[in-house]
């Protein structure tokens, strides 16, 4: 490791950037650009690696154009690791040298590139036991999942349905609901069944050969990560007052209220379903969150969690990363080392 | 400090000018948990000796993966003495695993005491002597005993250290991986 306290930071820097909408290969671009600002409670990182996530994706597809307005150029992705090289006058929990991750907020998006200004509070130091390219896949797929079945009131001996479990988000959840005490059913593909169950899941549902909806039954949360049918469906499986999160179904009314939408129902087949089963639906957003990031440290540093990674890529080879990212094949994080 | 005094007055005739002067160069200090008192990078200044508590030792390597280097408990000397005897930046950090009481010296002061107060020459060669006979036992266990064989000599060397210490410090303080660790405890628990 070199010496951070004296390194001079040249004030331009190599970023990844959304140039335009479409399709990603004409989309991206690595441009010179000034390094962020650093504000009062930000820090500074100098970025090791950062992760790339279905989200990224689908903002340079132009999807989110209506949802997640951003200004054209921008700086892609929000996973990061790396080590604090500077920090505004109001930050206390961190010092230069400090390695750090971090799922970095909306408005501070840009961590394909080689420094990155995070707000504090966003910012966790990383586990010690793992590598840079490891903690960077963490954050965002950490924090939906770990943040989802809190939201559900996960606790030992609960019984859990886990769609995807061979996804970011599904795989990080099979494992804080194993480390948590549940039972945990996942859904995956033939090909994927055998390292699924290695994550911890007591029960792997082949969706290929086998259809979940016989072999769940009773469950006490169901955590929805693929939308459409499957969160109805969801209430089939779940017993008398379960609860339903989901990550990408229909907003439940609460959260709407929260986002302006006063008059906003839930759906009709999602209101009848969770009515007929006297049961909570839960919309979960997931918030960037230096805290919850703490308490995946310690159980990465436990040993409870383990990363899963598809592919690292070298800065250079970015946009190959996004074409794997959305040939939808990758088995794990896909990680991009920066330095 | 007292009983570290009485510990150096038991190895050698201290006297009242050179107590004064360790006095001089140290101070008792208590550390909170997870506080950092070396850090990678810096400039090495202190060096401490343990009164209680427990303190790691670790590097970082270029994938950001800690490898302990040393636990200190009660008794026990730490900081990083690359940097001390080479003047060059730390490339250890040290940490507190528990809330940790020290007395913290002026590590070039201490270095060179004997200059001034030529009895600690002896004093001073014997604990480096002990230091260097430490170092080459733990490579040597590294190079030719088996993971559970220096889990072994590990918790008999360090009696009671896990209450303090997390799985991957050990893990890494041994070179072997978590999952191995939690192995060879199992083996162990069945013996």
């Amino acid at each position: 490791m070199s010496n951070y306290r004296i390194k001079t930071i040249d004030p331009e820097m190599r970023a990844l950037q959304i140039i335009k909408y479409g399709e990603i290969k004409d989309s991206l671009a690595v441009n010179e650009v000034t390094i962020p600002a650093v504000q009062a409670k930000d820090v500074l990182i100098e970025v090791k690696a950062a992760a790339i996530n279905p989200i990224d994706k689908s903002i340079i597809l132009g999807n989110l154009q209506g949802f997640l307005p951003i200004p054209l150029p921008s700086t892609s992705a929000y996973d990061v690791s790396g080590v604090v090289v500077g920090k505004g006058k109001e930050v206390m929990d961190f010092a230069i040298g400090d390695l750090v991750y971090s799922r970095v907020p909306q408005e501070q998006m840009g961590t394909i590139a080689e420094y990155v200004a995070v707000t504090s509070g966003a910012v966790s130091k990383k586990p010690g036991n793992i590598s840079f390219e490891e903690a960077a896949s963490l954050p965002l797929a950490g924090l939906t999942a770990l943040q989802s079945l809190e939201v559900a009131g996960i606790k030992e001996h609960d019984k859990v349905l886990i769609h995807a479990g061979s996804g970011g988000v599904g795989s990080f959840a099979i494992q804080y609901a194993k480390a948590k005490g549940a039972y945990v059913y996942t859904t995956t593909s033939t090909t994927n069944v055998s390292w699924v169950k290695d994550l911890g899941a007591d029960r792997v549902i082949d969706y290929k050969t086998e259809d979940y909806k016989t072999i769940v039954k009773d469950a006490d949360i169901v955590f929805d990560t693929l939308g459409n049918n499957y969160t109805a469906e969801a209430f089939q499986v779940i017993k008398k007052g379960g609860i339903v999160v989901s990550v990408i179904g229909a907003m439940d009314e609460e959260t709407a209220k929260l986002f302006g939408m006063a008059d906003y129902k839930l759906p009709e087949d999602l209101a009848k379903a969770k009515s007929d089963k006297e049961a909570t639906y839960k919309y979960v957003f997931m918030h960037p969150n230096g805290e919850h990031l703490g308490q995946i440290k310690s159980l990465v540093e436990d040993d409870k969690i383990k990363p899963v990674i598809d592919k690292v890529y070298p800065f250079s080879d970015s946009v190959e990363a996004f074409t794997h990212l959305a040939s939808g094949r990758a088995k794990g994080k896909i990680v991009i080392k920066i330095a | 400090m007292e009983e570290l005094i009485n510990k150096i007055k038991s190895r050698l005739e201290l006297s009242a000018e050179a107590e004064e002067f360790l006095y001089s160069i140290s101070k008792e200090k208590t550390f909170p948990k997870g506080e950092v008192l070396i850090r990678e990078g810096q400039i090495v200044r202190r060096t401490f000796f343990v009164t209680s508590g427990c303190l790691r030792s670790y590097c970082i390597d270029k994938n950001g993966r800690e490898h302990t280097l040393l636990f200190a408990i009660k008794d026990w000397w730490i900081s990083d003495y690359i940097a001390i005897h080479t003047d060059e930046l730390a490339t250890l950090t040290v940490e507190c695993l528990t809330e940790s009481k020290v007395i913290e010296f002026n590590a070039k002061e201490l270095d060179k005491i004997h200059a001034r107060f030529p009895e600690f020459e002896s004093y001073q060669r014997h604990n480096l002597e002990r230091h260097v006979v430490s170092l080459h036992k733990r490579i040597l266990n590294q190079l030719q005993l088996s993971a559970p064989e220096r889990y072994d000599l590990f918790l008999k060397q360090y009696p009671d250290i896990e209450q303090y210490t997390r799985n991957y410090h050990i893990a890494s303080f041994l070179g072997i991986t978590q999952q191995s660790l939690s192995r060879i405890r199992v083996e162990k628990a069945k013996k």
